[in-house]
């Protein structure tokens, strides 16, 4: 029983980062009906930042932190300038190619400046943890779980209760009609990349200290956080959330009661079982409704 | 001086002109009905004037201004609303967020919004109680409704609306009249209709569009006098059956 309660808090920890990423996927999928491929690399750079600010530079954590996520906003407003708006009145298809190639461009980037070793940054803790009864509570989980927690209600308030997720809500819904109503929309696809970018860079620097900071580590999240969006139902805010937190308690599971190196394959066996048996995913059918 | 002048609008699709050079007048305080025929570029006239469709040549003038070229993003704010065929309600935001999102191209607060939409629920009492339900779960005549309001809460001095009958039963058609035979004390209407008889109940002046050009214009009465055109146009037969 009591590795079981430390599995699932390992878990969920794992699994609030593949949520974060998921969001991510799902707000710039509903904006936009494409799919960013370059949404794991956000969370690449944003702990290549971290490196860049906090060890090599040796800034105090907090302000890399805020200096990173300010970076991760600016790229957001780059990619939605230099990837998306060229072609946003293009079918899908060439939008999803160049996500492809900007992705390929980031991770090249940071491999030609860093090189292929991994980089190590800290948690924002000293303390490594405390234990709590049976379960040892890692701090970084932690923050990850604490974090997560926070921007899910943040993405409820915000999306739900202010005029400007409403807006948003309207221009991923029917483009044409929010622009004869005033609403501007590339304003609002500009809004959508940089919360998006944020979104990712953030859920990188939090797992950053668990894993090691390398060029691989964006589209690993990135799989396991499609993954999730098909599992909760693509296009579904909750689906995304509940669909990631699914697939970390799975995988951790997985990997202590049948086996470590498969680890990573338990998250696309489940996302197979999902696509034969129920490929609307999780929340699919009030997605059917919206559409 | 005219409100809205359209002068020589062309617009194409691609090879297809849909408009051939078409030049109307809508004055100030005016409801002007467009007739015609599926195809005949209706809908491609209004999505010209809001800015959906851009003009090949010719020009539209609104309050003596050249807004040909524009996007609908900035012709809404010039007082423009174009309520579009299909009724286009957000299906995943409630009723009240719909019509509230009407007013995106006014500076006003949230508050001065949300109040003004809950005043709008006078003018169409049907939908007050469905204030909370999402936009895919109404009915035609409920939505057509919904994206009136919406329409108005722009506060236009020009209202574009297309095709406001379509698909509703008898009984709903005639409320939707109704209502726009209330807004006009207010705000001047361009309306598209292809039920010539509801279109042209309300209206001051009509035009009929055939193929991309105005064939005929003028008051109500002359338009039904046209036995040629009443018989083409305004189901001519029907009216001499009865």
């Amino acid at each position: 029983m009591d590795l079981v309660l430390q599995l699932l808090f390992t878990g969920i920890g794992i699994g609030a980062v593949y949520a974060l990423v998921a969001l991510g996927f799902v707000l710039i999928f509903r904006a936009t009906n494409v799919v960013n491929f370059a949404q794991g690399e956000f969370s690449m750079v944003a702990a290549y930042l971290m490196v860049v600010f906090s060890v090599d530079l040796g800034w105090p954590y907090w302000l890399s932190f805020l200096i990173a996520l300010a970076g991760m906003a600016l790229l957001g407003v780059i990619f939605n300038l230099g990837v998306y708006y060229p072609l946003r009145h293009r079918t899908y298809l060439p939008v999803i190619i160049a996500t492809i190639g900007a992705s390929i461009l980031l991770s090249n980037s940071v491999l030609a400046i860093y090189g292929p070793q991994p980089q190590v940054l800290q948690g924002w803790f000293d303390t490594p943890g405390i234990q709590l009864g049976p379960v040892y509570l890692d701090s970084q989980y932690l923050l990850i779980i604490a974090v997560t927690i926070l921007l899910v209600l943040f993405n409820f308030w915000f999306f739900e209760k202010t005029l400007l997720g409403k807006k948003l809500q309207a221009t991923s819904q029917d483009k044409e009609m929010a622009s004869l109503l005033g609403i501007s929309v590339s304003t609002m696809i500009m809004i959508t990349f940089i919360y998006s970018a944020v979104l990712g860079g953030l859920a990188g620097i939090l797992v950053a200290p668990v894993l090691f900071v390398s060029i691989q580590m964006g589209s690993t999240i990135a799989l396991k956080a499609f993954a999730a969006t098909i599992i909760g139902g693509f296009g579904d805010v909750t689906g995304a959330i509940i669909g990631g937190l699914a697939l970390g308690v799975i995988e951790t599971f997985g990997a202590a009661y049948i086996s470590v190196p498969y680890k990573d394959g338990f998250a696309f066996l489940v996302l197979i079982a999902f696509l034969i048996f129920r490929p609307q995913g999780i929340f699919g059918e009030r997605v059917a409704e919206k559409a | 001086m005219p409100l809205l002048e359209i002068r020589n609008l062309v617009v194409r699709y691609g090879e297809i002109e849909a408009l051939r050079g078409i030049t109307i007048a809508v004055e100030q305080g005016q409801v002007v009905t467009l007739l015609g025929a599926n195809g005949a570029g209706k809908s491609t006239t209004l999505r010209a004037i809001s800015g959906l469709e851009k003009p090949a040549s010719g020009d539209i003038l609104f309050d003596g201004h050249s807004i040909a070229g524009l996007g609908p993003e900035a012709i809404v704010r010039l007082g423009i609303s174009h309520v579009p065929e299909g009724r286009r309600v957000f299906p995943g935001l409630t009723v009240k967020e719909n019509i509230m999102l009407g007013a995106s191209n006014r500076k006003v607060s949230a508050s001065q919004i949300s109040r003004e939409a809950d005043a709008m629920f006078d003018l169409f009492p049907d939908i007050r109680t469905f204030s909370n339900a999402l936009g895919w779960t109404l009915s035609g005549g409920q939505l057509q409704m919904v994206a009136v309001a919406r329409g108005l809460m722009a506060k236009p001095r020009l209202l574009l609306l297309d095709e406001p009958s379509l698909g509703l039963a008898p009984v709903i058609v005639q409320a939707v009249f109704r209502i726009i035979s209330q807004i006009r004390k207010d705000t001047t209407v361009l309306l598209v209709e292809q039920n010539a008889r509801m279109g042209l109940s309300v209206a001051d002046h009509g035009f009929v569009l055939e193929t991309g050009r105005i064939v005929l214009g003028g008051k109500p009465d002359e338009l039904w006098g046209n036995e040629a055109i009443a018989a083409a146009y305004l189901g001519g037969h029907a009216k001499a059956r009865a």
